[in-house]
């Protein structure tokens, strides 16, 4: 018995680390030598951990709950705050509140004005930085003969013919602020255009080659302006310059309204990207029905197009009268036809700003 | 005011400690968005509170060994040990999470295993003590759950020494040891 009580007396004070030195080396030594011993200790020893530990965890549990129940106790306390910091803490919040307040009321007012650019992307496409444009250019002032520009251009857009000798349709905001405007043809020739009338709200404008000798085809315009709306379902393409070449796109008419009901608009279902504002929407018969002005910036298919009502509204209190084609030459006529056809009245708008 | 801010090592050892300085100031720091992380994916309030009890039990456990460094930050291994529990209590429940993170149904799988072990161990232990009789029961659970020093269970047990109440414990020890590994 007093044997056993030494080795319960030995592991407690081995687990609470109290034994002497030459303790502890006896005791190992005897661990090793005296394998029937080392079992049995090892068996006291854990013992009395396993409950020394179970002791601590269930402590620390204990510890636990009391946190539980005592809720933020340190909030509750009572702090003094000396004036000065009272002071700026108070002027600082004051002046938070007061740069929200100016800045939320600018906001709303900013975005009733910007409403349209939340969803509403306009399709005249930025070229201020691109590099191989400006190589472009330059090639053409080799090449051509007209009075190309020597600068990049700032935003591109696409133009349709309104008439052989050089009035062309495009929107508003491909030529909003513009210092100049080129229209490069077809062929890759630049002209230079004035801007003759616009419309911002329906976002036309009407532009004219400067060239009095200008005419974009041998032929007179293949292709006339719906007078009306069209039926939504109708297939419909697009002839546009989203980069330096023409590029054909189909779809339909999704709405006869457009962005936010807008009824001078249709709502499309095209491809459109940048560069494809002022594009030509032409519907089977081969009549223009509409200029694509922007897309919606969540679904790049979901387009909206200017009606051709726009144009007749922009060109009809005119000085100068502008006689739109009555009939469309292009009706029978198979789709590659088409586009051959309407390709030398399309145009790339170049447009150049300081 | 000026003292600095304690270390997460630092942390750990006084938690290990069983300080309730260092344990509050972890309590404080990830008890909200645990809770709010388990009441989000289907768990009530007092699941919540269970898991994230359970979960600074293993830091705990964990941080008494004294060669122990945390990889991570101890949010991180809360916040971790806390979905590993929750998702096995789910899947117990035969639930499933909408989200489903395979990920952590298997982080720090290994601490989680020690843990049920010990767990398993303890609760042995404490039935062992319940079976032990009169006087070992309460003399044992005197010392090792109410943390009474040996003067102090030999006036109620009314030995006349300590020596002779420690006697007697060993009595008791040699009694839980026979019906602990014997059984």
């Amino acid at each position: 018995m007093t044997q056993e009580n030494n080795i319960w007396e030995v592991a407690e004070k081995y687990v609470a680390g109290t034994l002497s030195t030459t303790a502890l080396n006896s005791l190992h030594q005897r661990l090793q030598q005296d394998a029937a011993y080392s079992t049995l200790f090892h068996e006291h020893l854990n013992l009395i951990q396993s409950l020394e530990n179970n002791k601590k965890q269930k402590q620390f549990r204990t510890l636990l709950q009391s946190i539980k129940t005592v809720q933020t106790p340190t909030s509750k306390k009572i702090r003094t705050i000396p004036l000065s910091t009272h002071y700026w803490r108070t002027a600082g919040i004051a002046a938070g509140i007061a740069i929200i307040t100016t800045l939320s009321t600018f906001w709303m007012i900013r975005h009733n004005e910007n409403q349209r650019a939340s969803q509403y992307t306009m399709l005249r496409k930025e070229l201020e930085n691109i590099k191989r444009s400006q190589s472009a250019i330059i090639n053409n002032i080799n090449e051509s003969k007209t009075n190309a520009p020597t600068i990049a251009a700032s935003v591109s857009g696409t133009g349709v013919a309104l008439s052989n000798n050089g009035y062309f349709i495009t929107n508003y905001h491909v030529v909003e602020g513009s210092d100049s405007v080129y229209m490069q043809n077809a062929a890759g020739e630049y002209f230079k255009a004035n801007l003759i009338a616009f419309d911002k709200n329906s976002d036309v404008a009407l532009l004219k080659v400067d060239d009095k000798k200008f005419k974009f085809s041998k032929t007179d315009l293949p292709y006339n302006f719906a007078s009306g709306k069209n039926n939504i379902g109708a297939t419909v393409f697009t002839l546009g310059f989203p980069d330096n070449e023409v590029v054909y796109n189909e779809g339909y008419i999704s709405a006869k309204n457009g962005f936010d009901g807008d009824s001078m608009q249709y709502l499309l279902n095209i491809p459109s990207k940048s560069g494809h504002s002022g594009a030509p929407v032409i519907n089977k018969a081969g009549s223009i029905i509409g200029l694509i002005a922007a897309n919606n910036t969540e679904a790049t298919t979901t387009t909206y197009a200017v009606s051709s009502s726009a144009i007749y509204n922009l060109i009809k209190d005119l000085p100068v009268q502008i006689k739109l084609p009555k009939n469309s030459q292009l009706k029978n006529l198979d789709r590659s036809q088409q586009v051959e056809k309407l390709q030398a009245f399309t145009c790339s708008v170049k447009v150049f700003k300081h | 005011m000026n003292q600095a801010l304690p270390t997460e090592q630092q942390l750990l050892e006084a938690l290990a400690q069983g300080s309730r300085k260092a344990t509050e100031s972890i309590y404080r720091q990830h008890h909200k968005i645990i809770i709010g992380w388990i009441v989000q994916n289907g768990g009530d309030a007092v699941d919540a509170e269970d898991i994230f009890q359970e979960a600074m039990v293993i830091l705990y456990e964990k941080a008494q060994d004294d060669g122990f460094r945390l990889s991570c930050k101890i949010g991180t291994y809360l916040f971790a040990i806390c979905k590993h529990l929750w998702y096995k209590k789910l899947k117990k429940n035969q639930r499933t999470l909408l989200s489903g993170d395979e990920h952590y149904e298997k982080a720090y799988e290994d601490d989680i295993v020690a843990h049920e072990e010990r767990e398993l161990h303890y609760d042995q232990l404490d039935q062992a003590l319940e079976k032990i009789g009169e006087p070992c029961r309460s003399l044992l659970k005197a010392y090792y759950q109410q943390d009474r020093s040996m003067q102090e269970i030999a006036s109620d047990f009314g030995y006349t020494n300590a020596d002779n109440a420690k006697t007697q414990k060993y009595k008791c020890l040699n009694r839980l040891r026979k019906l602990f590994y014997e059984s």
